[in-house]
C-alpha cells in the first residue's frame, strides 16, 4: 500500500539555511535567487506580496511575473516568469550612476541609497532586464474622495496604507511627499531588512507553489547551492555578461 | 538689432516665458507628477531638448575655435557672437537637464561622490567647464567695450561698469591681456568641447542591450548632429544680425555639406538596420518610420527640416535670406531629430511580455509630452531667446568684434 511520506516545507530548510549563513562569516555571503519556472503558476502573489512589503506606490513595482502565450491552438501553452531585479554580479546600473547611489553590498547585492540619488534615472536606462522602476510621488490613495463625515475616505485609506512608512533597507522611510524615496530609482533589494532578521524575502514566503527558493550560494549545503546543480538552471540574457544572481530553472 | 524686431521677439519670448511659468510652478510644487514619461521610458521631451542644445552650441563652439585658436581673420567680426551664442544655449541646456532630474538640489553629490566611470559625470564636468570657458571668453571679448559705454556715461552706464566688474579705463596693455586670455582659453575648450561632445554620444553607445544606441556609430552621428544643428543656427545668427554676408554664405556651404553628410548616414543607419533584421533594432527603426509620431520623421524632420533647406541652399546659394530660412528650418525641425534619437530606442521593451505583466501610465512605452512638459520647456526656450536678444540689444555682443581691441 501506497504511503505518502512526511515532507518538510522548503521553506523550512531556507529559512534554517539563512540562519546558518546568518551566524557564520557575513562577508562571505552571496544572496543567490532561484526560480523554478516549471512550478510558477503565474499567482502574482509574489508581486502582490512585494507590493505590499515594501509599500509600493502606483507605477513602482520590483518583482512583475511576465506572462507568455506560446505556439498555436490547440498546441499552445502559458508561461511565467517572474521577474526580480538580477543582482547582477557585474551589473550595468551601479556603473553608470554618477554618484555612487546605487552599488553593491558586501554579500553581492545591488542596493540604492534613496538620499544619495538624484533622480537621474540613467540606471534605468542602463537595466537590460527593465528591473528598475522610478518613484514619480503617485499615491494610490491620490484620486480618492474625501467627504466630510464618512467613515471611508480618503485621509482614512491612506492612513492605512500609504501612510505607513515602509522598512524597505531597515530605515522608517516617512510619510510620501517629496522627499525619497520620491524621485528615486527604486528596486528589488531581496528584502534585505527581512533577511537582516533572519525571514526569507515576500516573494520566497508569499509563493503559492514554492516555486522561488532564495539563500547563499557560498554555503554548499544550501537549498539554493543544491539547485544551481540543476542541469535545469539558466539565467536571462547571459550573452550580455551581467552574470545574474537570479538563477532559473526552465 | 533693430528696434522694431526687438520687440517683437521679446514681446513673444515675454509671452512665452508667462505662459510658461504655469508648468514650472507645476514642475516646481508637484515635482514629475504630471509629466508623461515612466520607468519603461524614463526620459522624455526636457532630455530632447537638453540634447537639441547640446547641438546647438556645436556650430558657434567650432567658429571661436576657428577664430581665437586659429586666427582665421574672416570670422573675427562673429566671434563674440559665438561665445554668446555658446554660453546661453549652454544655459539652457543645463537648466532643462536639471528639470529631468528626480532631486535636483542633490546635485552638489557630484562633488562629493562622484563615479569617474560614470560618463554623466564626465558629462557635468565638461559641460560645467564649457560653461566657465566661455562665460569668462565672453566676459573678457566685451570688456573693453563694456568699460568704454561705462566711461562715455552711456545710459545703464552703471550696470556696464558693474558688468565690467569696476574696471575704469582700458589700455593697451589691458588689451593685451584680454587677447591672451581670451586665446587661452579657446585653447583649453578646444579639447574641453572636443570631450563634450564625445561624452555626449558615448554617453548613450555604452549602454548595451540598447538597439539604435549601443552602436560605434552613435558619437560619430552625434557629433554630426551637433556640428549640422548648431553650424545652421550660427548662419542663421549670422545672417541676420551682421552685415557680413560673406560669411554667412562660406557657412551655408558648411551646413550643406554636413546636411548631406548627416542624411547619408541616416540612410545608412536605417539600410543596415532593416537588412540586419534583429527584433529589437527591427521594431526601434519602425517606430520612427511609422509609429505614432512617424509625421515628426517624414515631414517635419526630413522634409522640412531636410529636403526644402538642402534644396533652398542648392537653388539659391548667394541669397541670404534662402540661407536664413534654410538655416532656420533646420534649426527648429531639428527637436524632432532628437526626439527620434531617444523615444524610440526606449520604446522598445527589453523583455518580451513585460507590456502585459503590471497595467499602468508609468510603466508603457507609449510617450507623449504632456502639457506641464511642453510649457516648462517653453519658459526655458523663452528664458534663452531673452537672454539672447537682450545681450544682441545691450551688450557690446556684435559691437565689441566691430573695432576696438583686435582679439584674432
Amino acid at each position: 500500500m501506497a504511503r505518502i511520506l512526511p515532507e518538510e516545507d522548503l521553506l523550512v530548510r531556507m529559512q534554517r539555511d539563512l540562519k546558518r549563513s546568518l551566524a557564520g562569516d557575513r562577508s562571505a555571503i552571496r544572496w543567490t535567487m532561484v526560480i523554478d519556472l516549471a512550478k510558477c503558476a503565474g499567482c502574482h502573489a509574489c508581486t502582490i506580496g512585494c507590493v505590499a512589503e515594501n509599500k509600493l506606490p502606483p507605477g513602482v513595482v520590483y518583482r512583475p511575473v511576465i506572462e507568455e502565450e506560446i505556439g498555436t491552438y490547440p498546441n499552445v501553452r502559458r508561461r511565467f516568469l517572474p521577474r526580480p531585479c538580477m543582482h547582477c554580479q557585474n551589473p550595468p546600473c551601479t556603473k553608470v550612476c554618477p554618484v555612487h547611489a546605487t552599488y553593491q553590498n558586501e554579500q553581492g547585492v545591488v542596493v540604492v541609497n534613496y538620499h544619495k540619488c538624484i533622480g537621474c534615472r540613467y540606471c534605468l536606462v542602463a537595466c537590460p532586464y527593465s528591473a528598475r522602476t522610478s518613484d514619480f510621488g503617485e499615491w494610490y490613495t491620490g484620486p480618492t474622495p474625501d467627504p466630510e463625515g464618512k467613515m471611508v475616505g480618503r485621509k482614512k485609506a491612506a492612513e492605512g496604507y500609504e501612510a505607513t512608512p515602509a522598512a524597505e533597507y531597515g530605515k522608517q522611510w516617512p510619510k510620501r511627499g517629496h522627499d525619497s524615496p520620491v524621485g528615486n530609482a527604486r528596486k528589488c533589494h531581496f528584502c534585505l531588512h527581512r533577511v537582516a532578521v533572519g525571514m526569507l524575502p515576500t516573494c520566497v514566503t508569499t509563493c503559492i507553489g514554492r516555486a522561488t527558493f532564495f539563500g547563499n550560494r557560498n554555503d554548499k549545503v544550501s537549498l539554493v547551492s543544491e539547485l544551481l546543480g540543476s542541469p535545469r538552471v539558466h539565467r536571462l540574457k547571459e550573452e550580455l555578461g551581467t552574470r545574474p544572481s537570479v538563477y532559473y530553472l526552465q | 538689432m533693430k528696434t522694431k524686431s526687438f520687440y517683437a521677439l521679446a514681446s513673444i519670448a515675454g509671452l512665452g516665458f508667462l505662459v510658461g511659468l504655469i508648468g514650472m510652478y507645476d514642475r516646481l510644487l508637484n515635482g514629475h507628477l504630471h509629466t508623461g514619461y515612466g520607468s519603461y521610458v524614463p526620459w522624455g521631451l526636457w532630455v530632447v531638448f537638453y540634447l537639441f542644445f547640446v547641438g546647438l552650441t556645436a556650430g558657434a563652439f567650432l567658429i571661436t575655435i576657428m577664430t581665437y585658436v586659429f586666427g582665421i581673420e574672416r570670422l573675427k567680426s562673429v566671434g563674440t557672437l559665438s561665445a554668446f551664442t555658446v554660453l546661453v544655449a549652454l544655459m539652457c541646456e543645463l537648466i532643462f537637464i536639471s528639470m529631468d532630474l528626480g532631486h535636483f538640489f542633490r546635485v552638489y553629490r557630484f562633488l562629493l561622490s562622484p563615479n569617474f566611470g560614470s560618463l554623466m559625470t564626465w558629462f557635468v564636468i565638461f559641460t560645467n567647464i564649457m560653461l566657465i570657458i566661455y562665460a569668462l571668453e565672453s566676459f573678457f571679448l566685451v570688456r573693453q567695450k563694456l568699460v568704454q559705454w561705462a566711461d562715455e556715461g552711456r545710459r545703464g552706464a552703471g550696470i556696464y561698469r558693474l558688468l565690467a566688474l569696476g574696471k575704469k579705463g582700458y589700455s593697451d596693455a589691458d588689451c593685451d591681456s584680454d587677447k591672451k586670455i581670451v586665446r587661452i582659453l579657446s585653447i583649453i575648450s578646444l579639447p574641453a568641447g572636443l570631450l563634450f561632445y564625445g561624452t555626449n554620444g558615448a554617453f548613450f553607445a555604452i549602454l548595451q542591450n540598447r538597439p539604435i544606441w549601443n552602436s560605434a556609430m552613435t558619437p560619430l552621428l552625434f557629433v554630426l548632429a551637433a556640428l549640422l544643428s548648431g553650424g545652421a543656427l550660427i548662419t542663421f545668427l549670422i545672417s541676420v544680425f551682421h552685415s557680413d554676408d560673406e560669411i554667412a554664405k562660406i557657412l551655408a556651404k558648411a551646413v550643406r555639406f554636413i546636411l548631406v553628410v548627416f542624411l547619408l548616414l541616416e540612410f545608412i543607419q536605417f539600410f543596415v538596420g532593416y537588412k540586419t533584421g534583429v527584433t529589437s533594432i527591427v521594431t526601434s527603426l519602425s517606430l520612427i518610420t511609422s509609429g505614432p509620431h512617424a509625421w515628426t520623421f517624414w515631414v517635419a524632420h526630413l522634409l522640412i527640416g531636410g529636403l526644402l533647406p538642402l534644396l533652398l541652399l542648392i537653388v539659391r546659394p548667394q541669397d541670404t535670406r534662402a540661407i536664413s530660412w534654410a538655416c532656420l528650418l533646420i534649426v527648429l525641425t531639428f527637436v524632432t531629430v532628437r526626439y527620434n534619437f531617444l523615444i524610440p530606442d526606449l520604446s522598445v521593451y527589453k523583455l518580451e511580455g513585460l507590456e502585459k505583466t503590471f497595467f499602468h501610465p508609468r510603466l508603457r512605452t507609449q510617450y507623449t509630452p504632456t502639457i506641464t512638459e511642453w510649457l516648462a520647456s517653453l519658459w526655458i526656450v523663452s528664458i534663452g531667446v531673452l537672454v539672447f536678444i537682450s545681450g544682441i540689444r545691450w551688450l557690446p555682443i556684435v559691437s565689441s568684434d566691430q573695432g576696438g581691441c583686435d582679439h584674432v
